[in-house]
Order: structure tokens, then sequence, then C-alpha cells
């Protein structure tokens, strides 16, 4: 694996008594696609709001390029490059479309003004398929499009890894079908995508590598392929006795 | 060492009284989820209320207790009935827009009292307002000692209520889980009105407490209500023991700094702010920060 | 777009115009309320652009009035003159508010508000006991510190230079981050917006711009005392007049505070309402709260919608 662009060790969460994520450690490749499957409550959020640096770890480390991203606020992570979408949207409900964007493009690291940030939202829109929602309320938005919104705000800060949170739940299979050409479009132009997905289909489709995680732990690791044939994954997610899964 | 047992004595008392005014503030926010900014308001309406027993039908202060009580209770219920519950929902954090609704109730009730009573500064002066006893070498006021056992009493009475009846249960489940609690069937409208109701039970009790040991105004009961905002942020919401806890030290950081230390007693109060600020600051979640970090440390 | 600009910064320009003649053609008692009505603007605009823009209700604004009014007094007794004093006491109100800033603002929605409640008691207290700012009796202005015209112009002028900074912030990148933080302080912290050095910012400006009012508040009465600065009530209608005009807009600060201000001079004349002030905030608070949160502004494009709708479906 050449020189990894993000690195977990040993990560720990404790919520009191619940440890929600368990001494997980894994490596992501630059340009890489890589998937966190696992059942509701396996820690896969948790995970995701370490590395964006909205929860502080119990204990372990994660860095960026070698950088160590202890104790850093979440706009100082998405200056650094890495950026989370949300699992529930949270889009700025009273600005239009084009405004929750162009918060992106100002604040994130890009720290575009004038001219050149207009480009850059109208660019980022489009590729999105917003454009012919750019002033609407983003209020007014349905469902599939507010989870493109949270992606399109997401890329306007030019990160060089993006964390997407569930963007497929509640989606169509036309929509699913087409954040998935999104997903790979965006690493073909250099970013590297970690995702959570429910939808294991769409994982498995997308996906460089697999990381599964059952209450907190990690279970398994690897190629999609090899991940899902493991023992472990099949009784994580069809019960104990993997035997009866298979019938 | 006779300085020591002073200070310890007089927090002990003190606590008492804190407790029972911070109680009515955090039983409303932990089913409601509501900062009842109001609570100020109605502790000097009580005290106010039992002015008026005394003064009209030489009721005794203690013994107004029992109208009071009952009487607010009935004043919170229709409070509620009639104007917080028109307000959205508050989620697990509480709204600006309750806040300053009963910001609103508060500014009322203030106006209510001048209206009634004057801005004259009253006070109530029975026959034992100052005799004192010795209290483990200790000399303590009658009002103090009758202060107490009030306190204590009703903490008393409030925690077999909790713990016994279906309605204190209610109450109790909704605090500690909100969701669950109201997702397995607690009649949420019902348990609120009753919170309500105690909360401003609580607070009437308070005032009436109040007024045996300061005068007061219409603008009464704001330095009280951050003190009662701070033991809750100190001692959560969960137990009335926390309550209790949380009562107990600031009433001691209050003596300790008044018996030790050249802070001027014009700032007392400055103090317990500061420490509000400083609470909330180091617990920056608030109060369910709070009772998060008290699991980390129990089971941790 | 544009031409609306130019019409606006037209109309704030001939109604600057008109204040600054003002003295010359209208009696002593109608400017004393204009600058009354004024100093409201200046307090309800200011509240606004942290209150309003940002989402962060402060209930402790009368420290920075004070803090503003203090410094004016103190200096102006030692002989330093007003175009000195003036801005200085807005610096000290700005680095105040930095300092309680960073510490509260960790805190959330009515978190913070309770903190600034203790914040504001805290500084009062602490004034009232403070020997060489006079105590809880006060200060009195120097004799001969007294211009009524300059007074006047420079507080109406200052009211006309807040609904513009109120209309350029609203405008500008600076602003639509605040909103973003109004709106949700995470998301918008996700997207690189530095929430906290935003808000301590917009804090610093208002708490300068309230207390370049104190400054001009205590030229204007000659006294300053705990009492009459550093009043909870002070803060209190600091609050009421933004959210019952219309929070977070420019336009509904000012129309809450020439309501207020109106209501003031009524209140004054008329000794029963005078003692019902309280409930009149109170009513108008909660009617607010339930029926229409945003404000006398929102109530009249509501009812502006309701006739544009009717006028369509009749014709």
């Amino acid at each position: 694996m050449p020189e990894p662009i993000v690195s977990v060790r040993a990560l720990t969460v404790r919520f009191g008594g619940l440890v929600a994520v368990k001494a997980v450690s894994f490596d992501v490749a630059p340009r890489e696609i890589f998937g966190v499957i696992g059942p509701n409550g396996a820690g896969k959020t948790t995970l995701f709001s370490c590395l964006a640096g909205a929860q502080r770890p119990t204990s372990g480390s994660i860095h960026l390029r070698g950088e160590s991203l202890d104790g850093l606020a979440v706009w100082a992570v998405a200056h650094r490059g890495l950026v989370r979408t949300h699992q529930i949207v949270r889009p700025f409900r009273e600005m239009t479309v084009a405004d929750n964007v162009a918060i992106g493009a100002r604040f994130g690291r890009g720290r575009r003004r004038g001219a050149d940030e207009k480009g850059r939202v109208r660019d980022i829109l489009a590729r999105t398929g917003l454009g012919a929602r750019a002033g609407s309320l983003a209020g007014t938005l349905t469902l599939g499009e507010l989870k493109r919104l949270e992606i399109a705000r997401a890329l306007a800060t030019e990160p060089d890894v993006l964390c997407l949170d569930e963007i497929m739940g509640g989606l169509n299979p036309a929509e699913i079908n087409a954040a998935m050409v999104l997903v790979r479009e965006l690493r073909d132009q250099g970013l590297t995508i970690l995702l959570i997905e429910h939808h294991v289909h769409a994982v498995v489709g997308v996906s460089d590598r697999i990381l599964v995680l059952n209450f907190g732990e990690r279970i398994a690791e690897g190629r999609p392929e090899e991940v899902l044939r493991d023992p472990a994954v099949v009784a994580a997610y069809f019960g104990d006795a993997p035997e009866e899964a298979a019938l | 060492m006779q300085q020591a047992l002073d200070v310890v004595v007089n927090s002990f008392l003190a606590a008492g009284l804190y407790a029972t005014m911070a109680y009515g503030l955090a039983v409303i926010y932990g089913v409601m989820r509501i900062i009842n900014l109001a609570h100020a308001g109605i502790m000097m309406l009580g005290a106010y209320t039992t002015f008026t027993l005394f003064t009209h039908f030489s009721i005794d202060p203690f013994l107004s207790i029992v109208v009071v009580v009952p009487l607010f209770f009935a004043g919170g219920v229709a409070l509620y009935r009639t104007v917080v519950r028109r307000l959205p929902r508050s989620g697990s954090t509480p709204s600006m827009e309750s806040l300053l609704l009963l910001f609103g109730v508060w500014l009322v009730l203030q106006n209510l009292a001048y209206v009634l009573w004057s801005g004259d500064t009253q006070s109530i002066l029975t026959s034992y307002t100052l005799k004192s006893v010795s209290l483990l070498g200790v000399r303590v006021g009658v009002p103090s000692l009758g202060v107490f056992g009030m306190s204590a009493l009703s903490l008393l009475v409030l925690e077999f209520v909790l713990h016994r009846t279906y309605l204190g249960k209610a109450i109790r489940a909704v605090t500690q889980n909100r969701d669950a609690a109201l997702l397995s069937g607690v009649d949420a409208d019902r348990i609120s009105a009753v919170a309500f109701g105690v909360g401003t039970a609580f607070a009437g009790l308070a005032g009436t407490l109040l007024s045996t040991l300061f005068a007061f105004t219409p603008d009464f009961g704001r330095s009280f209500l951050l003190k009662a905002f701070c033991i809750i942020v100190l001692g959560g919401l969960e137990s009335v023991t926390g309550v209790a806890a949380g009562a107990f030290v600031l009433a001691l950081l209050e003596n300790v700094t008044a018996a030790y230390t050249a802070v001027p007693t014009s700032l007392q109060d400055a103090l317990s702010f500061t420490l509000l600020v400083v609470t909330l600051v180091v617990l920056p979640q608030g109060l369910p920060g709070l009772s998060r970090l008290a699991h980390v440390r129990r089971r941790g | 777009m544009t031409s609306k600009r130019a019409l606006e910064a037209a109309g704030m320009l001939a109604v600057a115009g008109a204040l600054y003649f003002a003295p010359s053609f209208l009696e002593r008692g109608t400017l004393n309320d204009l600058w009354s009505v004024a100093l409201a603007v200046v307090l309800a605009s200011s509240w606004n652009l942290l209150g309003g823009f940002a989402g962060q209700v402060s209930i402790g604004y009368s420290a920075f009035l004070g803090i503003g009014a203090y410094t004016t007094v103190l200096l102006a007794l030692q002989g330093t003159p007003p175009v000195l004093t003036l801005p200085l006491g807005a610096l000290l109100a700005a680095g105040f508010s930095v300092i309680i800033g960073y510490p509260t603002f960790r805190l959330r929605g009515p978190y913070f508000t309770i903190a600034t409640i203790g914040v504001g008691e805290a500084v009062r207290v602490v004034a009232s006991s403070l020997s060489f700012a006079g105590g809880a009796s006060g200060l009195r202005m120097p004799a001969g510190s007294y211009d009524f015209e300059s007074n006047f112009r420079s507080m109406t002028l200052l009211a006309v230079a807040l609904v513009w900074i109120a209309l350029a912030i609203s405008r500008s990148a600076f602003g639509s981050a605040l909103s973003a933080v109004r709106q949700d302080i995470d998301a918008a912290e996700a997207l690189g917006v530095n929430s906290t050095r935003l808000k301590v910012t917009v804090h610093a400006l208002s708490a300068a711009l309230v207390g370049l009012a104190g400054g001009l508040f205590a030229i204007n009465f000659q006294y300053v005392s705990p009492g009459s600065v550093f009043d909870f009530r002070l803060s209190l209608t600091i609050v009421l007049m933004p959210i019952v005009g219309g929070v977070g807009t420019v336009a509904g600060p000012v129309l809450g505070a020439i309501l207020f201000g109106w209501l003031q001079l009524k209140l004054l004349s008329i000794p029963a309402l005078l003692s019902s002030s309280l409930f009149i905030y109170g009513a108008l608070l909660i009617a607010v709260m339930l029926f229409e949160p945003k404000g006398l502004l929102g109530l009249v494009r509501r009812l502006w919608a309701r006739r544009l709708r009717r006028f369509y479906i009749d014709a």
C-alpha cells in the first residue's frame, strides 16, 4: 500500500459504560474508496465523528497525511482537508442552495472570494446536479436533493478526504445509481472517499476495500467479495448460525 | 475550630433552602426541557403571599405553607394549560422560545406584584424573627432552623412521592430517559402539567421560606434564580440527593468565602454568578453533559 | 438590485441630513424624544447583530452600555475630551466582550443566555462596590461638559450608521456565516466556519457600538450610576425591542425600537400606564413567542402577503 492518507490507530470511544468504538485501526490510501459497514449501533457514525473532530476519542490516534488530528476543532479539521456529510441532512434551510454551497467555498480550505467563489459554486452545483435549484431555498428541496446538497457543500470546502455518511439512505434505485456514479467520479478527480452505508449492495459495488464493524469492534477488513464471505461478517448480519442463514 | 463549625452548620442550614429552591427548577427542566425563568417571579409571589397571609390574617409564615403549596401547584398547572402548552415541544435541548416566553411571564408577575403590593421593600417580623438558639455551640437564628426543617420535610415528602406513586415514577422516568419514557406510553401532557405544578409549588414554598429570612421587593428572586440554576448544573437533575449535594457545595462556598476571605459581603452574589458561569463553561454541554460525566466517573 | 441599493443609500443620506439639521428647526422637546428613539435604535440594532444575525441571545447588554458610560465619566473628570473618551469606552466594552465571550460562547442556546444573566448581574454588583466609580450612588459629569446639539447629532447619526452597518453585514460573507451559525452551528463548523471566532468578533463589534452609545448616554444625562446603566431592566429592554420588532432582520429592530421609544414616551406621560410597563413588555414577549416568532415585521409581511393574494384571486 502507498503512504496512507488517513491512518487510524487503536481508536476507542466510550460513552459512560458503553464502548461505541473499541480499539479500531485501519489505513486508507490516497484515491481509495473505503466502505465502512456494520449493523445498527456498530459505531460507524461515531467513527466518522472522531475523524471529523466532532467527537473526542477516549484513546487512540487519527493522522491525516501523517499529521495528528488530536484536539483539532471541526472547522480546523476541515481546513486540513477532511470533511464529512451528516447522515441526517443539515441544510441551512433559510438560505438558497447556492448560498449553502458558498459557505463551504468561502470558509473551507479554498477560502474563495468574489468571482472565483461564484465560479466554484456554479461548478459544484453542476457536478452534483443541483444547477437548476441554485436559487431555491434549501428548505424546499426533496430528500434526494438534500443529500446531494450535503455532498455539494462538503465538496465546496475542497477536501482531500470526503467522509460520506449514509448518502444513499432513503433514495430510490435510480438515485442510488446516480450517487454511485458521483462517488466514482469524485475519486477519479483525486479525492479519497470514506463511505458509511446501510445499503450493502451499493457499498460492495463502489468500494475498493471495506471495513466491517460490529459492536464497535473491527470484525473484518479487505476487498468487498472477501469480506462478505467472512464467517464473522455473515454471523453479524444474519445471526450466530451462518449455515442456517445460508438456507 | 469554632469558625469551621460555624461554616459547616450555616452551610448545612442554607443548603436546605437552596435545594428546595433548585428542585422547582430541576423538575420542570427534567420533564420538559424548559428553563423556567419565571421561577424568580414565582418565588417573589410566594414571599408576598406569605406576607399578605401574615399581615391580614395573622397566619404564621411557616403555617402559610399549607395555603401556598396547593395554591401555587394549581397556579402552575393553570399556567401550563393556558400558556406553556401552546409552545412547540422542546427537543433534547431547551428552546429559546420557551425561555423567552417564561421571561415574559416573569415580567407580568413582577408587574402584578407592583400593582398589588407597591414597589416598597417589605419584610416579615414575627416574635421569633430575631431569636436564636445554640446548636453544637453555634448561634443559629430560629427562622433559619425553621426554614431548614421545612425544606428537609418537603424534600422527604418529595422523595417519597417520586419513588412510591405512579406520577412520581413517571416524572423520574421522563427525566432520566425522555424518549424511552414517552415512547413507552407515558402521557407527556399530563406529566408536564404535574411537573409544572410541582415546580411552581416548590418555587412558592421557597418564596415563603425566603420571606422569613430576607426583605423583598417585586424585583426579588433574580439572584436566587441564578443560584438555583447554578445548583442544578452542579448537582444534576436525576435525584433529590444530587440537587441537595449541589446546594451544599454552593452554600459551603459562600460561607467559606464569607468566613475566611476578605471578599466583602456586597460581592458575595457576584461569587455565585461567577461560579455559575465557570461551571457552565467547564461542563460545556450544560446539564445533560454533567450527568454524562457523572456516569463516566461512576462506571469508568 | 443596484437601483434598490442606490435608493437605500439615498434614503439613509436624506435621513442623516435631516437629522443633522434638525436642531435648527425642531423644538427641544421633540429633539429629546428623537434622541431617545435613536438610542433605542442603536441598542436594538447592535444587539441584533449578535442576538439576531448569529442567534446568540444575550441578556447582559447593559454591561457594555455601562462600561462606555463609566469610561466617559471617569475620564471626563480627569479633563479628557469626549473625542477621546467615546472611542476608548467603545474599545473597553469590546475588550470586555471578548473576555467574557471566549468562555461563554462555548455554551449553546439557552445555556449561553443564562450565563449572560450571570455576567450582567456580576458586573452590576461589582460596579456598585467600586469606590473610585462612586459606588452605588454613581458619578456626576464635570460641569460645562454638555453640548446638546453635538450630542444629538452624534446619537442620531450613530443610529443611521447602525442601520447601514446591519444592512452591509446582512449582505456580506460575514453575514451569511453568522446566519449559518444561527441555523445550524455544527453544520457551519463542518464547512470550515470557526464559529467561536465569528461570534467573538460580532460580539465585540456590537459591544463597541453599545459602548459608544453609553458614552453619549453619560454626556446626555450628565450622571451615571449602577442603577441607571447596569440595570437588569435595561438589558431586558435591549432584548425585547428586536424580538418584538422582528429578530434577525435589519428593519425589525428599528421597528421595535421606534415602538418602544414611543411606548416609553407614552408611559412616562400617563401614570396609569407607567405602572403597567412590565406587564406590557411581558405580554408582548408572550404574544410574540406564541403567535409570531418573527415579530411585528413577520406579522406585517404575512398580512401584506395575504392582501396581495386576495388582490390577485379577486382580480
